[in-house]
């Protein structure tokens, strides 16, 4: 466990870096955890960060990869749906980094 | 070739684990592609009751998450019609769609697959 | 084609073994062990439905569950050893475990 320090705000993380409570996220903790993955949020990551939330919102889960690309490719279409676009902007990791960056716990069922 | 699963859910959502570890045994072999069924049957089929209230027990929303299971690739949902009907529910107002089998037709359900496990 | 079904619960207290034979079909067999064996108390009322079963979907039980409650093996249930219940479960297509 280690902590983020946002704004002077303390924000506790987990072993993996995802956040410990879920309400702690906010645009400016996602800019700091992107930061710590070398990361510079443009807006094709807002938008999956987004859409990640929502996800999450309507279904209380992560998804895994493959969903990540279904949901994906349903909600802003099949040109940003699919696996190059999503590893590209996510470190070849999408799932479990954008989950990461989005402020939800760590996917499982996720190699 | 992959070998095609059913999965049988016998357990309500508030009965203990068994609702849970079924989920996401589906949800693990969907992430994977894996050919996955889901039955639900005897008190399974109230994972499919409608407006339930998990934050009033402090459990996690299986209702919500079984809406996943199509992005999951898990789409062949099946439930046992007459345990539907002895429960007072109606195939028509489901939290999933799920098609109804009558209980002549649950072998041939089980036949159509590789493995079997109930939970 | 055919399923083998291993119930293992009392059926005076679970639904399982009710259930299982609503997915019984021809060909298919059931294996009673631990308390699922008491389906095959004399004058019970599961021993009359497993009686009544048609001989196509073939009753196992095994022997030292039944010998251990004092139940006697009827003669349309075949007594099985846990050798012969491995056996069993390689001549089945798949086998399933009501938990």
């Amino acid at each position: 466990m280690s902590t983020l320090n946002v704004m002077g705000k303390e924000i506790a993380l987990d072993k993996d870096g995802y956040l410990l409570e879920l309400d702690d996220w906010s645009p400016a903790v996602a800019e700091a955890l992107a930061a710590r993955e070398q990361i510079a949020l443009g807006e094709a990551h807002w938008e999956i960060l987004e859409l990640l939330r929502r996800f999450y919102a309507e279904f209380q889960l992560s998804p895994a990869t493959r969903p990540l690309i279904r949901y994906t490719a349903q909600q802003l279409g099949p040109e940003k749906g699919n696996s190059l676009h999503l590893n590209q902007l996510f470190h070849g990791t999408p799932a479990k980094l954008a989950a990461k960056l989005a402020g939800l716990p760590k996917p499982t069922n996720c190699i | 070739m992959a070998k095609s699963l059913l999965l049988i859910c016998r357990r309500s959502p508030w009965s203990g684990p068994g609702a849970r570890e079924a989920l996401d045994v589906a949800l693990a072999g969907g992430a994977f592609d894996l050919p996955i069924s889901l039955l639900f049957l005897d008190d399974g089929v109230f994972q499919l009751k409608p407006a339930q209230q998990p934050a009033a027990v402090q459990q996690k929303d299986l209702t919500a998450n079984l809406q996943a299971l199509p992005l999951f690739g898990v789409e062949a949902l099946y439930v046992a019609r007459a345990d539907l009907d002895s429960r007072g529910l109606s195939a028509e107002h489901l939290s999933l769609p799920a098609t109804p089998v009558e209980d002549a037709h649950l072998a041939a359900l089980l036949d159509q697959h590789d493995l079997v496990i109930t939970l | 084609m055919a399923t083998l079904h291993l119930l293992s619960r009392s059926p005076f207290v679970d639904l399982s073994g009710a259930s299982c034979l609503r997915l019984l079909g021809a060909g298919d067999g059931l294996l009673l062990t631990g308390d699922a064996v008491y389906a095959l108390q004399a004058d019970s009322r599961p021993f009359a439905v497993l009686s009544a079963l048609p001989a196509d979907r073939p009753l196992f039980a095994l022997a030292e569950d039944l010998e251990a409650r004092g139940i006697a093996a009827p003669d349309f249930v075949q007594a099985i050893d846990y050798a012969e219940f491995v056996e069993l479960t390689l001549r089945f297509e798949r086998v399933n475990s009501w938990l």
